[in-house]
């Protein structure tokens, strides 16, 4: 049946970081090989989003300056739309600065809080005294139960599927989940949200946040279709919708060699 | 200051190199250099005060093939005597250590002319000691992140270098947006090394390419051909201190436009300096390219010889520049050697800001990743290419059993291409039976 979405990508040229476009190579390409009519379009300052238009907003990280640079363009241009969208179950993932913005509050470069789009309920602040610098390294989290199990089920034919994910963070904004706030999976290796709790990531509706780069989505191909799963289904109106299972050799190789390798048992 | 105190203090580095040395704990190539600066931070002026001319040369790419080339263009000089540091070893310790290790043991430095690599973070802590007479910047570009902090601070780092250095002429790149707004509101003269728009377009900068503006003066490759041997021709024209320069027929033994640039660069300020256009080309010619950036290693066994190209790649730009120049190559055959280690980089995520998509114009014959993230460069790939090169993708995580595997499914006398992030490098070439030293 001839499925399509169309998926947006916020500021490809300011936040692009650390291979976070590689999340939109890789959705780009499962949909092309499930058989999902795909439109990916790039939406950038003084761009206006067309409300109910979009199935999947995607967000990276910048650099300091450019994560400054858009700040405003967000809040007159985008915020409301963003919002409503999102409210209405319109799938979100936000990497490392695009996670933090989509807070209360998040993190300039000269250590400043500033306020963010308040979309979903976290607060990141600046490194106290408990982190020196920035949390940097690989980034293994367990995916929360209600996703794994959601993500076991979203297959017309059974496959394996991990329960974890992997990645690698850099960042020195220390974030914290408000309330009606889920986290995306418990930390196994490295910091996620912050240094003393042990969550990384964030959901909120069909919002997620997440601090791996790495990408994040190549090798964790099963959080890669949980998003498409979800965008469908809402789309569609669907809840039998169910995705076909991609053969996922070489993703679920690197992803188990890094959980073996930067796991430590 | 008294020449005489540098004696004792050259003689202890000399001896505490020969030291380290003959107890096998490394080449000495920064300790002594370390332990001077620190304890007799006047010895660096000294040694620096005795060379007439000195290039600094600093960015994120190419600064060891310009230094290499410019070293190969001067010495076609008679008279000229260049002092150098080694490739790598640009960092103030071992620059001082160089510094210390050319000089007599009554501190004297005979040498015309230093052609030093200067790591970008470095060059604003040592350039006012230095006081180059040139500065070049090859490029900018998003190096290992996790290293340095970001790009936008290293751009500030060697603008405050230069501004130590208000006598220094700068020769930059010309495309590249960051470099070629360095000396904007400093009084450096400045000369830009560019392509003809036609390339200059390939070229993953961040941001819009640089435009020339009518006053600004430089050197621009046009008429560029990669030939399948992976030599260079390219013409450069423009204007050098305000003289006309055409030269029509350039070769470079070395492979695509990163190397155009550096050979702009080197003939730039060969011509700076006052050599002739003869023998600036001439000297370019006997230019081989450093290990790793184009050298070509054989492993023979009875009677069969394979060859292997070696094209180092340390980032999303590099990466993709090199991918672009196997599009000429007839049935490449490519070993990609992605390893994590703290030199590579640990975080292996600039894999997805490589343009790997640029090898569905190649003739591929076939594709092995080897490397600690030999999986990881699998994956990239399969998601890069319209049509996978084999199913599964070959992977095999031992450098050394990829050797021994392409070697035998290539045929006698073929040329496999090598793409290793820089330990995967070290690694293959020792294997190979090459040592760490170099030029
Ligand atoms: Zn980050």
């Amino acid at each position: 049946m001839p499925y399509a979405l169309t998926l947006t990508h916020l500021y490809p040229d300011h936040l692009n970081l650390y291979g976070d476009t590689g999340n939109l190579i890789v959705l780009k390409r499962r949909c092309q090989w499930m058989g999902i009519d795909c439109m990916v379009q790039p939406l950038t300052m003084g761009d206006r989003p067309t409300p109910g238009h979009t199935d999947l907003y995607f967000m990276g990280g910048g650099q300091d300056n450019d994560q400054v640079a858009v700040v405003d363009d967000f809040h007159q241009l985008k915020a409301d739309t963003i919002q409503a969208d999102t409210e209405a179950g319109v799938v979100f993932l936000g990497v490392c600065g695009g996670y933090q913005l989509m807070g209360h509050t998040f993190l300039m470069g000269n250590g400043e809080e500033t306020p963010g789009l308040g979309i979903i309920n976290v607060r990141t602040k600046a490194p106290g005294t408990e982190v020196k610098q920035r949390c940097i390294g690989n980034l293994i989290g367990e995916l929360s139960a209600d996703i794994y199990t959601e993500i076991t089920a979203m297959y017309a034919s059974p496959k394996p599927v991990p329960r974890t994910i992997v990645g690698f963070e850099n960042h020195s904004g220390q974030t914290y989940l408000g309330q009606g706030v889920a986290p995306l999976a418990k930390t196994r290796v490295g910091f996620g949200n912050n240094a003393t709790a042990e969550d990384e990531g964030a959901r909120y509706r069909n919002v997620f946040g997440s601090y791996m780069h790495g990408s994040l989505l190549p090798k964790n191909p099963h959080f890669a279709d949980y998003l498409i799963w979800l965008a469908l289904r809402r789309k569609y109106q669907d809840d039998t919708l169910r995705l076909p299972a991609l053969g996922d050799r070489e993703e679920l190789e690197a992803h188990h060699y890094a959980v073996q390798r930067y796991g430590r048992g | 200051m008294n020449q005489l105190l540098l004696i004792p203090i050259v003689a202890f580095a000399k001896l505490l190199t020969w030291v380290l040395k003959v107890s096998g704990r490394g080449s000495g190539t920064a300790l002594p250099g370390y332990l001077v600066g620190k304890y007799f931070p006047f010895a660096l002026g000294a040694l620096v005060s005795q060379i007439p001319i000195i290039v600094a040369i600093t960015g994120t790419n190419g600064k060891t093939t310009t230094q290499t080339m410019l070293s190969a263009t001067l010495s076609q000089v008679p008279g000229v005597k260049i002092l150098r540091n080694k490739a790598g070893a640009n960092l103030s310790q071992g620059i001082l250590s160089e510094l210390l290790k050319q000089s007599n043991v009554w501190g004297r430095l005979d040498v015309t002319h230093a052609i030093l690599e200067v790591e970008e973070a470095t060059l604003p802590r040592i350039a006012a000691l230095l006081q180059p007479q040139i500065i070049a910047v090859t490029n900018l570009y998003r190096d290992q992140l996790d290293a340095y902090g970001e790009i936008d601070r290293t751009e500030k780092l060697i603008r405050d270098g230069i501004a130590q250095c208000p006598q220094a002429v700068v020769v930059v790149n010309g495309d590249d947006p960051r470099t070629a707004r360095l000396t904007h509101g400093l009084g450096n003269p400045t000369y830009f090394m560019s392509l003809a728009a036609d390339y200059a377009k390939f070229l993953p900068y961040e941001g819009a390419l640089h435009q020339r503006q009518q006053q600004e003066q430089g050197l621009e490759a046009s008429h560029i051909r990669i030939n399948p041997d992976l030599t260079t021709d390219f013409a450069i024209h423009g204007t050098l201190a305000e003289a006309i320069v055409e030269l029509p027929q350039v070769r470079t033994a070395s492979p695509g436009f990163f190397h155009v640039y550096n050979a702009l660069m080197a003939i730039a300020i060969a011509k700076l300096l006052g050599v002739a256009d003869d023998t600036a080309l001439a000297g370019l010619q006997t230019f081989k390219p450093a290990f790793g950036r184009g050298e070509i290693l054989t492993k023979q066994v009875g009677a069969k010889q394979v060859h292997y190209r070696l094209l180092l790649v340390k980032n999303p730009a590099s990466f993709s520049l090199s991918l672009e120049l196997l599009k000429a190559i007839p049935t490449l055959k490519l070993i990609l050697a992605i390893n994590d280690n703290t030199a590579d980089g640990k975080d292996v995520s600039w894999l997805w800001d490589s343009e790997l998509e640029r090898l569905n114009q190649a003739q591929i014959d076939w594709i092995l990743c080897t490397g600690i993230r030999a999986k990881d460069m699998a994956v990239r790939l399969k998601y890069a290419l319209d049509t996978p090169p084999a199913e599964p993708i070959l992977t095999l995580e031992s450098i050394r059993e990829a050797i021994a595997q392409s070697f035998d499914t290539a045929a006698a006398g073929e040329t496999v291409f090598v793409m290793p992030t820089y330990t995967a490098m070290l690694e293959f070439r020792k294997l190979m039976g090459k040592t760490l030293d170099i030029v």
